[in-house]
Order: C-alpha cells, then structure tokens, then sequence
C-alpha cells in the first residue's frame, strides 16, 4: 500500500511537530509514506470563503497529485474533510473531474481515523519504549470531524493507547470559535468561543490540550498564550508519538 | 415593526454581536438555556428512538420534501376540504396582502380586540402593528411573547422568545405595566399573567394564531403550545384567523406522526408539546364551542420564490428552533443580532432568501451581508435538524452569491485570490510558507518551549490584523518539515 501524506499548508506553517510526529505514528504501526511534494493547498480558505471555482482549480490538482496512492493520510481534521465531503459539490455529476476527487475521497484519512479503521490498529497494542507520560491531557475534537462522523472519537482512542491520563472535556461538542476566515470577520465572537473552551480545558486539571485541528489548535493556543494562560496544545498524532517515545517533549 | 427584528437596512450585524458578547446577562441566559436544550435534545431522543433517530428524520426529510414537490396539488386539496367544512380560506401573495384581509374581516365584525397566541408568520407579516394602527387592541398570550409586548421587546429565539431575559425582569414588568406585586415566583408570574389574561380572552372579537401543520386532507390545522392558550384564543372570541406560510402544508394527518415526534422533542426536548390542537371549520349545529367563523390566511411572502431556488430545502424548516440551541454563534451573540424574527442559523439563511424572493432580486443579501459569514461552519446545526437542512451548505452557498456580487471585504478577496495562485506554483507556494516563518522568526516574541522553540506575533499585517486582535500567532521557529522529511530519506535515518 502506498501512503501519501497530505500534509496541508497551515501544518507546514504552523505545525511542523505534528507532521514529523505523523510520520513516526506511521512508521510505528509499519506504513512508511510518501512525501508528495507538488501538494500546496486543498482550497478549503476559497471554498469556505465564497470562491468555489477558485477552490475547484487546487481539487483538481488535489486529486492529480494523489492518484497514484492507495491512501492519503493527513493530521488535519478540517482539511480531511474538505477532500471527503466538499469537493463532490465542486463538479458535475458524470464528470472526470468529479471522478477523480471522488476517488480521492475514497482514500483521504485523517491519521487518528487512519489508524483505527483503515489500518485496525488495536489502540491497546500502542505501546512504546517509555511509559506513557502520567500528565493528564483532554481532547478536543475539530467540528469538521462531525461531518466524517468522527467527532469525539479521538478521545477514546488515545485513552485507550498509551497517553495515560485523558480526561474528558466538558462540552466538547460546542465549536472552538475559530471557524477559519471567521476568527478574523468576527474576532470577539471567535474569542469569547474560545475562552469558554479555555474554561472547559482549565476544569479538566489538564495543561495539555489535544486538538485535532491545526486552525483550533493556533486559535486555542494563541488565545491561551495571549491570556498568560499556560497551555500546552498539540495534535493527537504528537500525542501518540511522544508516549510511544518516538518524540521528544522536554518536560 | 420592532427595529430589533426589522432593523434599518443593510443591516450591520457586528456592532450588536459585540454589545453581546459583553453583555454577561445575555451570555448568561442564552448560554445556559440553549446548553441545556440541546444537551436534553440530544438525551430525549437517545433514549426514546436510539440508532433509529436518523431514520425519523430522514421519513420527515423526505415527507416534507414530497409535499413541497407536490405543493399546488396539496393547496388544492387543503382548500376543498377546508371549504368543504365551513371554513373560508384566503391566499396572501405579499405581507401586506394577508395583514389587509385580516382588518378586512376584522372591519366586517367591527372588531376592537384580539387575541393571539404565538405565531412567527405574524411576526413576519407586521400583524400587530397593523392591527395597532387600524385600532384594534391586540393581547400576545404566549406568555413569553406576553412579556416581550409589555416590555416593548422582540422575541429573540423561534420557540423560547424571551430566552435573552430572565424573571427579575419579568417581575418588574409586571409591577410596572400590570400593578402587581412584586414576586419572582415562576408560579405566581404565571398566575398573575393568567388573571390579567383570562378576561380578555372572553372579550375579545377576535381570536389570531399561527399553525405548525396544515393538514391537506383534512383540511385542518395543528397547533402545538405548551401553555393551552391557542385552545383559549379559538375558544373564546367568535371570529379565528389561522396565518400560515404555505410551506406547512403536509398530506393530511397520515404523515403528521414523523413530525409530531420530532417537533417537541427537537425544540424543547418534550415527548410532546403539552397541546397539539387542531382546528378545522366553524362551529357546527349543536357543538357548545368554537368560533363561529374561521379563516385560513394562506401566505406566500416568498416561499414560492424559495420553492424556484436551489434554496427549496430550506421551506422543510417546521421552526423547532434546534439549530438555534445548537449554534455556537447564537449562543453568543443572541437572536437580536440576527436583525430579523428568524435568528439563528436558519434564519441566517432564511432571512435574505425570503427578502430576495419578495422583493427585488438584488435586495436579499445585499441587505444582510454579515449573516452568511457568522458562521464558524461548525456543521452543528445540521446535525440538531430534524428535516436534515445542510445549512452549511447554504451559508458556502451565500458566501460565494455575496463575492460574486462585489458584497464581500476586497482585501480578504484578493488574498484569496493570490493565495490560490500561488498554491498552484508549488515553489512559490513553499516560499511564502517560508516567508511567513521568516516574518515570525524576525518580529516574533522568541520563547522556548517543550516541543521546541516558538515565535509569537502580537500584531500581523493584513487579514492576520483581526486575529492579532484577541490572539498571539504562535509559529515554531525550528527546521521545517520538509526539511526534516528529506534529510530522513537521504540518511536512510530510521526509515
């Protein structure tokens, strides 16, 4: 089989620790995938954004620089379901162009979705060299999981693998605030969402927030980092790299 | 007309999203009733339906769709049975149209007072102002739409609207406008407003209301109130008017099962409303109650225009108000930022299709350019609607009408537009991931973290200005991914 990782812009500028950290859950679990490195952007900013033809331009190249791969494999919550759900809409029925992003649908993953139902990894046999960090973490699930019907999965997939101590997050289900372009149209509706859910995190006892979503994550974080709020933010591929000892965090 | 909810137009939503947010009384309100509703949503049909929930709606998705596809003929029939059992119908093309055949009827029975129980087809007509104008004296007896009169209010959400007050507020109103005493015992509220009720409604020359199903085979009407006083209002005064958007219409009473167990459960997490009343026809020879005379006012108002569009899903909404509880957005911002009697996700996108489709083509959005983008898009309102509307899908859907239209910020449209043209030149596109980095690393604030070193930026240039507002731009400031990558596959490292 082989993998492609779909890396997505705003990990490659933001996050670079979660797509190393995607790479070595990979490799963990026996998969070592590819770097296609014509991919950019998946068009997500122009689709959400009111530029659908602008949008269809990059699906296309989304779907021809991923068609010689049986699975695509990406960390973005957000992103994955672009690909999965939006781009159909972007093409007439009957069409290649529809054909070739439906294929792509058909193989785009997101990892924590990857690894449970493509790959069937028992998160039990999760195990690394180190013994899973005892600092508690809580998760939060980016709303565009709701639409691949993953939401709230990632949770008990980490509980159940090797992360130790994963506390569940009041009112997950309520969106984070960040909403793409809509965190700078509205900023003070974004951020009270945010600070709730900054509120929600700080009940938990947990200062190691898991978001499945590169955007929430920067969203949270800076929200966080701008309220002198400690708060540690990470993907969940991080968090399962760092207890299976694959990456390091200088605790 | 409330300029709450009939705000001067184009209607700028930001300036009363942000009063929201400040406003701890709101936050406070709105957040724990829409919570709570929800979560008791989501807890009621658990456990009542299970894994069958999605087939419900998806026989109510299909069963309002059917009528709508089929909506003369349904008319049609609506119209013989109604007429068949005494009642008259009316067909409103326009809001003035079905407020001038009500003063018209009201005028036939020199009619001076009214009661009314709740009705968002009303709301949306300017029922009340006309019937103010034309001297008739008109008595809200949804208790919550009660208050909301006394207090020169709007309502705020579909089904709770006075959500965004609480009973403090209630109690003062009624010490002021009523004379009683002052008491903030939910009990003793409602006793107070039922006295002051109770009278009126035998007085009254007329009875109003809405409906929540029109029922093509039987002619009839179904109504759902939790507080008995639609039964009241078609009990007591002579003359009933039934407002109804055409959208209601379904079947008959064969298919009102589905919706039935959806509606209650959806909005207010019941397994019914307290009353699901129906009204067919008049009196007839040797029944004690009733109207003597009942009238349908069919409205259209749009909803034709919407039948037309691609926008037709939206006619399936039965106004249960689930989106609202569900919608992050509303739950922050309140109904009264959405400008209209339709707030929430729904009414974001009901709000400029109805105005689009009854009045002049470029009106609509152009009126309520901010609705489409208060969306995080976070897809909850989808998954709270029980006839499946892909709201989501029609704000994507406006959003791109509002660009096509020039309606959009510029700046915004012309970094999109650069960014997608760099997204297709691959070497480019890489350098100005790098340059971004670049731009953290020199003006960020450098700190050192667990997972490697970071640069903050306090303000950014552009777009990135509204995130730097309330936000930090965290970037790590290490080796780039690609970097990373590529070294790993030519040390043959651990791969």
């Amino acid at each position: 089989m082989r993998v492609a990782l779909f890396t997505t812009c705003l990990a490659e500028a933001l996050a670079p620790r979660a797509l190393k950290a995607t790479v070595l859950v990979l490799e963990h679990v026996g998969v070592r995938p590819e770097l296609p490195t014509a991919q950019t952007c998946c068009g997500q900013p122009m689709l959400s954004n009111g530029l659908p033809a602008d949008a269809a331009v990059l699906a296309r190249r989304m779907a021809e620089i991923f068609a010689p791969y049986d699975a695509v494999v990406t960390p973005s919550g957000s992103c994955c379901s672009v690909v999965r759900e939006k781009y159909a809409g972007l093409f007439d029925e009957g069409s290649a162009d529809r054909a070739a992003v439906d294929a792509l649908a058909a193989k785009t993953y997101e990892l924590v979705e990857f690894l449970e139902t493509k790959l069937k990894v028992d998160p039990t046999t999760l195990r690394g060299k180190s013994t899973p960090s005892a600092a508690p973490l809580t998760c939060h699930d980016a709303c565009h999981l709701r639409g691949i019907h993953r939401h709230g999965s990632t949770a008990p997939f980490l509980a159940k693998s090797c992360c130790g101590d994963v506390r569940e997050l009041p009112d997950m289900a309520q969106c984070c605030g960040f909403g793409g372009m809509f965190s700078t149209q509205f900023p003070e509706v974004s951020t009270a969402l945010g600070e709730e859910k900054l509120a929600h995190v700080a009940s938990t006892g947990a200062s190691t927030l898991v978001a499945s979503d590169t955007g929430c994550a920067a969203h949270l974080a800076g929200l966080a980092h701008r309220k002198g709020v400690p708060l540690r933010v990470i993907s969940p591929a991080e968090a399962l790299a760092e207890s299976l000892g694959l990456l390091e965090s200088k605790a | 007309v409330n300029p709450l909810i009939a705000p001067p137009l184009p209607f700028d939503m930001k300036p009363r999203a942000r009063e929201a947010v400040r406003d701890l009384k709101l936050q406070q309100f709105v957040g724990n009733a829409t919570h709570l509703k929800d979560t008791q949503r989501g807890g009621i049909f658990g456990r009542d339906f299970g894994s069958d929930y999605d087939d419900l709606r998806t026989v109510a998705r299909d069963t309002k769709q059917y009528a709508l596809d089929h909506l003369g003929e349904l008319l049609e029939r609506f119209i013989a049975s109604a007429e068949a059992s005494g009642a008259k119908v009316h067909a409103a093309a326009t809001a003035d149209e079905a407020c001038a055949i009500a003063l018209k009827i009201a005028r036939e029975h020199t009619a001076e007072s009214c009661v009314k129980s709740k009705s968002m087809v009303t709301e949306e007509i300017g029922l009340l102002p006309a019937f103010e104008a034309a001297g008739i004296q008109t008595l809200e007896t949804d208790l919550g739409e009660f208050i909301l009169q006394i207090d020169g209010d709007a309502p705020s959400h579909i089904v709770t609207p006075m959500i965004h007050k609480d009973r403090v507020a209630t109690a003062k109103s009624f010490v002021r406008e009523l004379g009683a005493r002052y008491t903030e015992d939910p009990t003793e509220l409602t006793m107070i407003a039922r006295e002051h009720m109770r009278g009126l409604y035998r007085a009254a020359d007329l009875g109003v209301s809405g409906a929540n199903f029109l029922l093509a085979d039987e002619g009839s009407a179904v109504i759902c109130t939790n507080e008995g006083n639609f039964d009241l209002s078609v009990g007591g005064p002579p003359v009933h008017i039934v407002f109804v958007g055409v959208e209601k219409l379904i079947r008959g009473a064969r298919d009102l099962a589905p919706f039935l167990k959806l509606l209650a459960r959806s909005g207010t997490a019941q397994p019914l409303t307290v009353y699901t009343s129906f009204v067919r026809g008049p009196r007839r020879a040797g029944e004690h109650g009733g109207p003597k005379e009942v009238h349908f006012v069919l409205v259209d108002a749009g909803r034709v225009g919407v039948l037309a569009s691609e926008k037709r899903d939206l006619l399936r909404c039965i106004r249960c108000g689930a989106c609202l509880n569900a919608c992050p957005v509303y739950r922050k911002v309140g109904g009264h930022s959405y400008g209209s009697m339709y707030a929430g996700p729904i009414g974001a996108v009901l709000t400029p299709e109805l105005e689009r489709a009854q009045g002049n083509a470029s009106a609509g959005l152009a009126n309520y350019p901010d609705l489409p983008r208060a969306s995080s898009l976070c897809g909850a309102c989808y998954e709270a609607c029980p006839v499946k509307i892909d709201i989501p899908k029609f704000l994507m859907h406006d959003r791109a009408r509002l660009r096509e239209r020039g309606l959009s910020p510029k700046s915004e449209g012309a970094t999109l537009a650069l960014w997608r043209w760099l997204a297709e030149r691959p070497a480019l596109f890489r350098m100005a991931i790098g340059a971004v980095r670049l731009h953290a690393r020199m003006l960020g604030q450098h700190e050192k973290t667990k997972d490697g070193e970071r640069a903050w930026l306090k303000s950014a240039p552009g777009p990135g200005a509204g995130w730097t507002a309330t936000r930090d731009l965290g970037i790590a400031t290490g080796e780039s991914f690609r970097d990373w990558f590529a070294q790993r596959d030519t040390k043959g490292g651990s791969r």
